[in-house]
């Protein structure tokens, strides 16, 4: 069976970095930026305990972007983020509404407002095949082969690269920007809002900036990577980053190394296997997540096989065990 | 088990002059972390025994252990002679009461009913008897009125109470209760611990975490000091002492002088 | 040894009747594939739909018929242990097993699917256990890692089918947002299978889920093989997921897990019905999702299977008589009207109480001036009073009716009661008990006050020195009908 190809050394390896550069270089560079921007925010999703909601909204995203399509007809950017950050708007307030008028638990909320709003999507997508430029491929796959071969956008005569892409490195720089900027805020506010608002910081407000931050990095994703994959790209990042330091400087900067290498394991690997390249990355980001689960210094599963050997022999120590009352808690 | 010998058990001789529970060196560890060290007692029979200790002592942590829902790093347990998981019939359990979720659709005849599980063995119905059990322990625990409200509709009191009946309609000979006072109301407490008492009385060995200093010295037979080892155990007379009150809460002010009041109360007392 | 009784331990009759009626419904469908449904306007769909004529319908209804109950049976155990994104981790994490499924002989082999779809599921959830066990990540980021990896995975898998030359047109994308129309008979009988285990163990085993979804802990204590049961209960979800993935899409399933059981929650309070409410609403989901999905050409089935579940949620959300939001806001609607009318009741009362209710009726304007409000604020509270028929007003003039005696007697009685018994009981001065009694007064039961009376032995005026109405006016006619005594109501005994 040829399901697998064999795997030819220059096609795979040299060839997207020499002659198929214009290609393949801007297909990892997109899916690069993507996976940087979506770690980035991740990274407080993650701390807030937030992961799942990033998840409904990156699918209610698509009706958002379907109603824009419909109302004025062009693939736009300023429409489709105005359609993405209403979506996002009204999955948060479903979501509040559902479990404070019920007793139907967030989780359950969760998971009836962001299937029946991507449902709607489906739905208008397959009614208006012919008018709305999307297919449900899109969706699910993104169009990351495409990318490279739409025109470039040119500033001052100057080609940037074609204009997803260059949506894309817009958002991550504002990204940056933006974490700069308001590092403490969006740290104490993911830590502890009722120390945030002690300190005179609005914790509904950095909510609702970091659901806006979210709902804008998920549809510039969307091109790239489709409505379902992006979870992948917000929390792999930060998660495999969380396994290796507590710091969340630290785990910023590492979460973007980790965009980086997935992104071009995942350019290779989509090269070799002749497989979807948005998959490809995913795939890739969860290897690299797995050898940090098997590796990680805290906790790492390796490691702490190691160390519960010896912990084990050091349980009962009578000479910890004496200098008990008090202080005896902690015991390495 | 036939009546003649639940009757030898009311007269508070085990069969076979066997412990109701016999601890030997149990330590308990969460992950790397140990929380219960070298844990050595035997509890003597028909006897209502307190369990004392600050928080995050390894309170809960010991009750876990002995009933074997959480697998000990060292040590064995033994419950009327023979390891918990074939003596698990006669032991009766209180959990704590936050351990559930209590917007759970059940009534709380339901709940009560769930006592009664053990002993109606897998994949059969509760009979009409094992109804009946139910609603007399929900009118030992004067819960009876409320047998059909759903459990998120009752007060912490109330629900405390309950998870009391649950444990009364397991019909054990050996019970461990987790903090069955915590929310409970004055009234509602004397109440329990008269049942307690009526327990004791039939040859029953209660064990009880709790809380309040004052009110143990009274309320209990035994005394268990634990600090994630054993303090002290013995009749409350000999444990009720400032100096073991001190080991077991070291180092806490704000303890400290409950400790102090709770030991001049018994000096007033006795 | 005490002996048992050794009946119950074969399923119970209920069982078995919904049993045959599953198998009745799908035996009879013969063998036949989809004809083509192309350019066909969605009147006459509806009438092929709703007569049963063709065989792909009826395969299609059995199947989304059977996969609803399986789901909304077992999505109530996710729904009331919190754990309904499980059920979304599990139902993307199936798609590598369908890919690897498909691969096993190149087409769309319904068993071979479901093996490997399971499978998958179950090392997808397997792996989110282990993430949270051994690492700090939280449950709802490993939730999120799992999902979409396994998903990524199984896209990159079926992006690798559509190269081969059998590849391409098999099928295999219907998995992704569903096509009930091309439920064949063997996915069907599949279904049967599954849904019939799924009620079969219910059936058995009911009290055992029951109490392990409750309380772990105790359900361990009373010797059930709790790992087991937890164990049973994941691979039953898989099944239901993965016989659901054909019909509903491997994006939309866990909605079909979740949202009929959420909406069985609003409306009852028992597990038992809360599992067979949703079992019904998955059932009514599925088929009319098949129904309108059949109304075009070309239209998925999963999301409309999705939007009637949701749109049957909303409709208990608000209409739900105990806890819809609608019937709520009409209750503490016509809670407050009710205070407000007694509060006008009480002061009509205290008008005619300070002169010795020798007049029977008040103006307006002294009612506006007690209740220190405007005068057609008085003239609202007054019409309010006669919609209840306690008053008539005419001419600017309020009298009570005999109902309205008896309800401001009985409202002044409730509240000069309870602030004798702060007083009293709780010790609280006299000049701090009106603002207690002013809320508790509306709420006291027949029965709380004819205890505080006891308590209180009967006593006759209130800490202000003001006669309390006794239980005579309450039920009696208005003094100005009781010449004999004109000084009033009070008086206990
Ligand atoms: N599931 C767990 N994983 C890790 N550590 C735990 C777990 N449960 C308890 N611990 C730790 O074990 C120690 C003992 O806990 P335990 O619940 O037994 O205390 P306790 O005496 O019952 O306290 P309290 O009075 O607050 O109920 C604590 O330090 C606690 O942090
Ligand atoms: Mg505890």
């Amino acid at each position: 069976m040829n399901l697998v190809p064999p795997f030819e050394f220059h096609r795979v390896v040299v060839a997207p970095w020499t002659t198929e550069l214009a290609n393949y270089g801007v297909m990892a560079l997109m899916s690069f930026l993507v996976a940087a921007a979506c770690g980035l925010v991740g990274n407080y999703l993650i701390l807030r305990r937030m992961a799942l909601v990033g998840d409904a909204i990156s699918h209610s995203v698509l009706p958002g972007i379907v109603v824009a399509f419909l109302a004025t007809g062009s693939r736009g950017t300023v429409p489709m983020f105005i359609g993405a950050v209403g979506a996002a708007v009204v999955t948060t307030l479903l979501i509040e509404g559902i479990h404070r008028h019920s007793r139907v638990k967030q989780d359950a909320a969760i998971g009836i407002a962001f299937s029946s709003l991507f449902a709607i999507g489906v739905i208008l997508i397959s009614l208006f095949a012919d008018k709305v430029d999307l297919d449900q491929d899109c969706v699910l796959n993104g169009e990351l082969p495409l990318i490279p071969l739409s025109p470039s956008v040119e500033l001052w005569g100057i080609a940037l690269g074609p204009p997803a892409l260059v949506r894309m490195a817009v958002v991550l720089l504002l990204s940056v920007v933006g974490i700069l900027l308001f590092y403490k805020e969006l740290l104490v506010g993911a830590f502890d809002p009722g120390l945030a608002s002690s300190l005179g910081f609005r914790p509904g407000w950095i909510l609702q900036g970091l659901m806006v931050w979210l709902s804008i990095v998920v549809v510039s994703a969307f091109e790239a990577v489709g409505a379902i994959l992006v979870i992948a790209m917000l929390i792999l990042p930060g998660a495999t980053a969380s396994l290796v330091t507590d710091r969340l400087g630290r785990r910023m900067v590492l979460s973007v190394v980790h965009s980086a290498l997935s992104a071009v394991l995942g350019m290779h690997l989509s090269v070799w296997l002749d497989c979807s390249p948005s998959g490809a990355a995913v795939v890739a980001g969860s290897g690299l997540f797995v050898v940090a689960w098997l590796f990680g210094p805290h906790d790492g599963v390796l490691p702490r096989i190691w160390r519960r050997r010896r912990t084990l022999e050091g349980v009962i120590d009578p000479a910890e065990a004496e200098d008990y009352p008090g202080s005896g808690r902690v015991i390495r | 088990m036939s009546d003649a010998n639940r009757k030898t058990e009311a007269a508070g001789e085990p069969p076979g002059g066997m412990a109701p529970l016999e601890v030997h060196d149990l330590t308990v560890a969460y992950q790397k972390k140990p929380v219960l060290w070298g844990v050595d007692l035997v509890a003597p029979a028909g006897k209502l025994i307190g369990i004392l200790g600050p928080n995050g002592a390894g309170k809960s942590t010991l009750i876990k252990a002995c009933m074997g829902l959480i697998p000990p790093a060292a040590g064995w347990v033994k419950v009327f002679g023979k390891p918990i998981s074939e003596t698990l019939s006669r032991v009766g359990y209180v959990p704590q009461r936050e351990s559930v979720d209590w917007d759970f659709p059940v009534s709380v005849m339901d709940v009560v009913l769930m006592g009664r599980y053990g002993k109606v063995g897998l994949f059969r119905r509760p009979s009409r008897a094992d109804r009946d059990v139910a609603r007399a322990c929900l009118e030992r625990v004067k819960m009876l009125p409320f047998a059909d409200r759903q459990i998120s509709n009752l007060s912490g009191g109330q629900q405390q109470r309950v998870f009391l009946a649950r444990a009364l309609a397991q019909e054990s000979d050996l019970y461990f209760m987790d903090e069955p006072f915590a929310g409970v109301d004055a009234a509602t407490e004397s109440a329990i611990i008269e049942l307690l008492h009526d327990l004791r009385g039939k040859g029953k060995t209660i064990f009880v975490v709790h809380h309040d200093l004052p009110t143990a010295r009274n309320y209990f037979d035994w005394l268990l000091l634990l600090n994630m080892r054993v303090v002290a155990f013995g009749p409350t007379e000999e444990v009720f002492t400032y100096e073991l009150l001190q080991k077991a809460y070291g180092g806490r002010l704000t303890i400290l002088s409950e400790v102090a009041e709770a030991v001049r109360a018994k000096g007033h007392l006795g | 040894m005490r002996l048992r009784t050794p009946n119950v331990l074969l399923p119970k009759s209920w069982v078995a009747c919904v049993a045959v009626l599953l198998l009745a419904g799908v035996l009879p469908v013969s063998a036949a594939k989809i004809g083509d449904m192309a350019e066909t306007d969605w009147r006459t769909q509806a009438v092929r739909f709703l007569t049963l004529s063709d065989p792909a319908v009826r395969y299609a209804l059995a199947g989304t018929a059977l996969l609803g109950v399986a789901c909304g049976l077992l999505g109530g155990f996710l729904v009331v242990r919190r754990m309904a994104l499980v059920g979304d981790a599990l139902s993307h994490a199936v798609l590598p097993g369908v890919a690897l499924g498909f691969l096993w002989n190149m087409s769309k082999d319904p068993v071979a699917i479901f093996v490997g779809a399971t499978i998958a599921g179950l090392l997808g959830t397997g792996t989110v256990f282990l993430i949270t066990r051994t690492t700090r990540l939280k449950e709802d980021s490993a939730l999120g890692m799992v999902l979409a990896g396994f998903f990524g995975a199984g896209l990159c898998l079926m992006s690798m089918f559509q190269r081969l030359p059998s590849g391409g047109k098999a099928g295999i994308d219907k998995f992704l947002f569903g096509q009930a129309a091309a439920l064949g008979p063997g996915d069907v009988r599949l279904m049967a299978v599954v849904t019939l285990l799924v009620v079969m163990v219910l059936g058995v085993a009911y009290k055992e889920f029951l109490l392990v979804s409750f309380d772990p802990g105790f359900a361990q204590v009373s010797a059930l093989p709790t790992r087991w049961l937890q164990h049973l209960l994941m691979l039953l979800l898989a099944f239901s997921v993965v016989i659901a993935l054909q019909a509903v899409g491997v994006v939309l399933v866990s909605a079909m897990l979740i949202t009929p059981a959420a909406t069985a929650y609003l409306l009852t309070d028992r597990m038992h019905r809360l599992l067979l409410i949703g079992a019904l609403l998955g059932l009514v989901s599925g088929v009319s999702g098949a129904f309108f999905s059949f109304l075009g050409t070309n239209l998925p089935t999963g999301p409309f299977m999705v939007l009637s579940a949701s749109g049957l949620f909303v409709l208990a959300f608000f209409l739900s008589p105990s806890r819809g939001l609608v019937p709520r806001w009409w209750r503490s609607r016509g809670q407050r009207v009710r205070i407000a009318r007694e509060n006008t009741l009480k002061a009509v009362y205290q008008i005619l109480e300070d002169e010795a209710f020798r007049r029977d009726s008040i103006s307006l304007r002294e009612l506006a001036e007690k209740r220190r409000v405007t005068l057609e604020a008085a003239g609202g509270e007054a019409r309010s009073l006669r919609r209840a028929e306690f008053a008539t007003l005419d001419d600017e003039t309020v009298c009570l009716t005999p109902s309205g005696w008896q309800r401001a007697a009985a409202i002044v009685r409730n509240h000069r009661l309870w602030e004798l018994y702060l007083t009293h009981a709780a010790q609280v001065a006299p000049d701090h008990v009106h603002d207690d009694a002013e809320k508790i007064e509306h709420v006291l039961g027949e029965d709380a006050v004819r205890q505080l009376e006891r308590r209180l032995q009967f006593a006759d005026t209130d800490p202000h020195g003001k006669p309390i109405p006794g239980v005579h006016a309450v039920h009696g006619p208005s003094p100005a009908a009781r010449p004999g005594k004109p000084t009033g109501y009070g008086g206990n005994r």
